[in-house]
């Protein structure tokens, strides 16, 4: 497999694709935005701006599927960043890569003399979910949220969700919790991945693995945008069970 | 695949900058125009029931104004309906009486030219028996009682 240019900065390891990656996935998903917003309009709304609608109606409603619906208002937001930047980088890196290979070693991209005897490549271009890293950092930027608002809108019974339904259970609760987010981070990680994994085994066939290829980037897309989707609404609904306590329960 | 703690910090610093830019310049705008627009909708809902209401009284209202206005004209008609007969009535009794009247003076008009025939008639029958009477006298009077005249006033004339 490919190895990805990791450039020692100070203390710091840099991994410059994935840098390049979510910086491209941050650019795209706020010109796409942003170009949807661009004409605004109250009576003649463009067709660019009927899709925005339509895409937060669409975070709207799952978001309410998820929680009483005067309380969707504040994470329709954050749903909307979630799911338009999770997609927009799951799709990044399925039409082309950039693969170099290097003759010599170059410190300052991680590059030794070993890897050059084993003809390993570099790859510059790919999906930033296809990165554990990333995918842990959204999960954890989840993981902050829910146990916030967990904090501080709904103390009483976050603290008791711990010990419920008995005291014994506290490990189990503890595990729950941070299953969660691991679950989150490590499903988009390896959808993605084993995607891209995929791509590139599927390139070494030649031409002859075109049609796969074009099934298999048209399945991509797919399991991007369910993958998108599947993130953002778990984090809603585990937003919902830490923050939101109804009265009924 | 190596974890590389910096990339997961790289990825949420990104994401919260994504979120800020995003809730400042795409999703705040869009939001907004979204409540306008259902404010819009709402509004337009709302004028479209105003008005529906209003054109209701206004028809209410006109047919009332029609049946006035047939019930009206009903009444004119009626009152000119019993003007107009008394109004013949008045006419035929008018003319019934300038009628009587012109008989009548007719009848005074010819009775009094009956009366003023009769007196004419009888000056010109008197005329008439007055020149008869005098033709005849004349002829009688003649020499005899002319010599009597003479005489009876010669003799007057002697006394004296």
């Amino acid at each position: 497999m490919h190895e990805f240019p990791v450039m020692p900065l100070g203390p710091f390891n840099i991994d410059l694709s994935t840098l390049i990656a979510i910086v491209v996935s941050v650019i795209v998903t706020f010109l796409i935005a942003k170009l949807a917003v661009r004409n605004l309009s109250v009576d003649n709304p463009s067709k660019m701006q009927n899709f925005m609608e339509w895409v937060v109606e669409f975070v709207h409603s799952f978001i309410a599927s998820t929680m009483p619906l005067n309380r969707v208002k504040p994470f329709l937001s954050l749903g909307l960043t979630l799911i338009m930047f999770i997609f927009v980088s799951n799709l990044l890196g399925l039409p082309f890569g950039i693969v170099t290979e290097p003759h010599h070693a170059i410190p300052s991209l991680g590059v030794t003399e070993e890897m050059i005897a084993e003809h390993k490549e570099l790859a510059w271009w790919k999906s930033p979910t296809a990165d554990i890293s990333v995918t842990a950092g959204l999960a954890l930027i989840v993981f902050v949220i829910i146990h916030f608002l967990g904090l501080k809108q709904n103390r009483k019974h976050y603290v008791k969700h711990y010990f419920h339904p008995f005291p014994i259970f506290f490990p189990v609760n503890l595990l729950e919790t941070i299953a969660k987010p691991v679950t989150l981070a490590l499903r988009l990680f390896a959808n993605i991945f084993a995607g891209e994994v995929l791509i590139a085994t599927i390139l070494m066939m030649g031409w002859y693995g075109t049609p796969f290829l074009v099934a298999w980037q048209g399945f991509s897309l797919f399991v991007g945008g369910i993958q998108a989707f599947l993130f953002t609404i778990l984090t809603m609904v585990y937003i919902s069970q830490a923050a939101i306590h109804e009265e009924e329960h | 695949m190596a974890w590389i703690w910096e990339s997961t910090v790289i990825a949420m610093v990104a994401f919260g900058v994504l979120y800020w830019l995003l809730n400042k310049y795409a999703f705040g705008p869009l939001f907004d125009v979204m409540e306008k627009r259902r404010q819009l909708v709402l509004e337009q809902m709302n004028t479209a029931e105003n008005s529906r209401k209003a054109a209701d009284q206004q028809m209410e209202e006109q047919k009332l104004a029609l049946q006035q206005a047939r019930k009206e004209a009903y009444e004119i008609i009626e009152q000119s309906r019993t003007t107009s007969s008394k109004q013949a009535e008045e006419i035929v009794q008018t003319a019934k009486s300038e009628a009587s009247r012109l008989k009548d003076d007719a009848l005074k008009d010819i009775e009094s030219e009956k009366n003023k025939a009769i007196a004419a008639l009888r000056t010109e029958v008197g005329g008439i028996s007055v020149k008869i009477a005098s033709k005849i006298i004349e002829k009688q009077v003649d020499e005899k009682s002319q010599e009597q005249l003479v005489g009876q006033y010669l003799k007057e004339v002697g006394n004296k």
